[in-house]
């Protein structure tokens, strides 16, 4: 990991709410490892906002970074404002990775709001590994989907509102598109109630199933302790540590569906 | 180049710049982004008499210019302290100062007695009397004048090495604490811990912090912090050591004059843990420029209005 000045290549709007940014980074490109690491940017030198703010990548390409992030606060609003050619505080690469490459099964991916740039990563790191995959997409509408349903392309997208693809939660997408698929290993990222939703039916179906925790984030290097999640362990005790609680920004964000508590 | 020594108690410093106790983990975790031998101290997380999980999620959010934690103490505790983080400083040429806490006095002597039996170089102590977050974390003992010259007292008879009482802000008279803290036979006092501070989203009601609280940082307490700082320095002898939302060298400036010998950046480390060497670098220039002097010739020369 390494705190890097980044410079900005594009940042653009992609659909209602999303943003694509495009930096040159090549220190972290350099190390980086796999879908589900993230960057931590700094988003204004002021310390009105002393806290750097997690974003997980999207794509790497040579000394290139992309992230995909949705606007939803002050600060995300700000980062839209950032023109190219413009310098960004970066730290990265941080956190593991999706792991995957056994071909036994398929990978499910699913994405949904702030999930979908560790998703899309993945997505496109099977396609260049010649590995098929499933993409299922969740939104609430369909201004906020910026590629197409094509089942045919095992490209499931499902939309709250029915405007796009499937309509509901990415449940029903995902139960038709394994109507298709061999043995399945589903990989999601995305809001609380989506995960959570995705674990119980990952658990019931047993099917083996990976997550990537969305959690509120300080230092995204393990000293400051803030970003921890819950696990499903018998280990603890009166006088545990690190046992019930885990640290996201340096054990994750990626585990085991079965190894975390969501929500 | 400027002189930025400093002493504190018998111990002389490099530079006055050191981290703070929660901001910095153990010490060596951010050796990759940070050269650390450079700080003027390291002050480790505070430990306990036995492991601890800390408190659920949600433990941290941004406040304005600042954040609410309620980490709850996280930490290993002090057997594994002993066993694998003592061993590493002998590699460090920073001197480290090892954070206490405990629920009761007994446990505060067990923690130093258990250290002080183990071979080791750590500089001295740091006791937290002051965390706002956890029983365990001696809360009721930096409200207390008497706990705390007891506890003080007490510590004292177990250790040689520099002893620094933590102060909490979160109480009516904190100059009256450190009275009792240096008639206890501390060293140094360490001013100040976190404010107890609330945050709520009101999209859903909820608090920001799971159990409603936490300890506010950040450069928001500055002002709190600095005031602190002085109240103490016009109350006692012994050297004080400023926190509260530093996060560059003017603010360090800022402290010494309000009265502190030595200073901890907190959480400006979460923003870049490198800050800490940009801060001594940015104050040797500062001193240098202005004809300053050095450390000692500024502590508590802030000039007031009569």
């Amino acid at each position: 990991m390494k705190i890097e000045i980044a410079t900005v290549l594009e940042n653009k709007l992609i659909a209602s709410n999303i943003w694509k940014m495009k930096m040159t980074a090549p220190g972290i490109a350099e190390q980086y490892k796999g879908a589900g690491q993230f960057i931590q940017i700094l988003v204004q030198s002021s310390w009105d906002n002393p806290l750097r703010r997690p974003m997980s990548i999207a794509a790497v390409d040579g000394d290139q970074i992309v992230i995909i992030y949705k606007v939803f606060g002050r600060m995300t609003q700000v980062i839209t404002e950032q023109e190219a050619g413009e310098e960004l505080d970066i730290l990265g690469p941080l956190g593991n990775t999706f792991r995957w490459g056994d071909d036994e099964f398929t990978p499910v991916l699913v994405g949904g709001g702030v999930g979908l740039a560790p998703i899309l990563n993945m997505y496109g790191e099977c396609t260049a590994a010649g590995q098929n995959a499933v993409l299922v997409i969740g939104a609430r509408t369909g201004a906020e989907h910026f590629i197409d349903h094509e089942p045919q392309n095992n490209v499931f997208l499902a939309t709250d509102d029915g405007t796009a693809g499937i309509t509901g939660t990415v449940i029903p997408a995902i139960a038709i598109s394994l109507k298709n698929t061999g043995k399945p290993e589903i990989f999601a990222c995305g809001p609380e109630p989506m995960l959570k939703a995705v674990q119980e039916f990952a658990a019931a179906h047993e099917i083996p199933a990976q997550l990537s925790v969305e959690s509120y984030m300080g230092c995204g290097i393990g000293i400051c302790q803030g970003c921890v999640v819950e696990r499903v362990n018998g280990n603890v005790s009166e006088h545990s540590y690190h046992e019930k609680y885990s640290l996201v920004c340096i054990d994750g964000p990626v585990y085991k569906s079965e190894e975390v508590i969501i929500g | 180049m400027a002189d930025l020594r400093t002493k504190i108690g018998a111990v002389d410093f490099e530079n006055p710049i050191f981290v703070a106790s929660g901001t910095y983990g153990y010490g060596t975790e951010v050796s990759e982004l940070a050269d650390i031998n450079d700080l003027g101290a390291i002050v480790t997380k505070s430990i306990t008499r036995y492991p601890r999980e800390g408190n659920p999620p949600p433990r941290i959010v941004e406040t304005p210019s600042g954040m609410l934690n309620s980490i709850g103490l996280a930490n290993i505790g002090v057997e594994a302290y002993i066993e694998t983080m003592i061993p590493l400083y002998e590699e460090l040429e920073t001197p480290i100062i090892m954070n206490v806490a405990g629920s009761t006095e007994a446990e505060y002597c067990e923690i130093l007695e258990m250290t002080e039996s183990a071979s080791s170089n750590i500089t001295g102590y740091e006791i937290n009397i002051s965390c706002p977050n956890v029983k365990a974390g001696g809360m009721e003992f930096g409200v207390d004048c008497d706990l705390t010259e007891q506890l003080t007292s007490r510590l004292r008879k177990l250790t040689e090495r520099l002893l620094i009482m933590k102060l909490s802000p979160n109480v009516t008279d904190i100059a009256a604490i450190g009275i009792a803290a240096e008639r206890g036979g501390a060293d140094a006092l360490s001013a100040i811990n976190t404010l107890v501070g609330m945050s709520i989203d009101t999209t859903n009601k909820e608090s920001n912090i799971h159990f409603g609280f936490g300890g506010l940082s950040g450069p928001a307490i500055k002002p709190v912090g600095l005031v602190c700082v002085h109240k103490v320095y016009q109350a006692v002898d012994i050297p004080l050591i400023g926190i509260g939302g530093i996060t560059c060298a003017n603010d360090v400036l800022e402290y010494v004059l309000a009265g502190a010998a030595a200073v901890q950046v907190g959480t400006a480390n979460y923003r870049d843990p490198d800050v800490g060497n940009s801060i001594i670098i940015e104050l040797d220039t500062l001193l240098d420029k202005n004809n300053m002097g050095s450390i000692p010739d500024l502590v508590g020369k802030v000039q007031l209005g009569s």
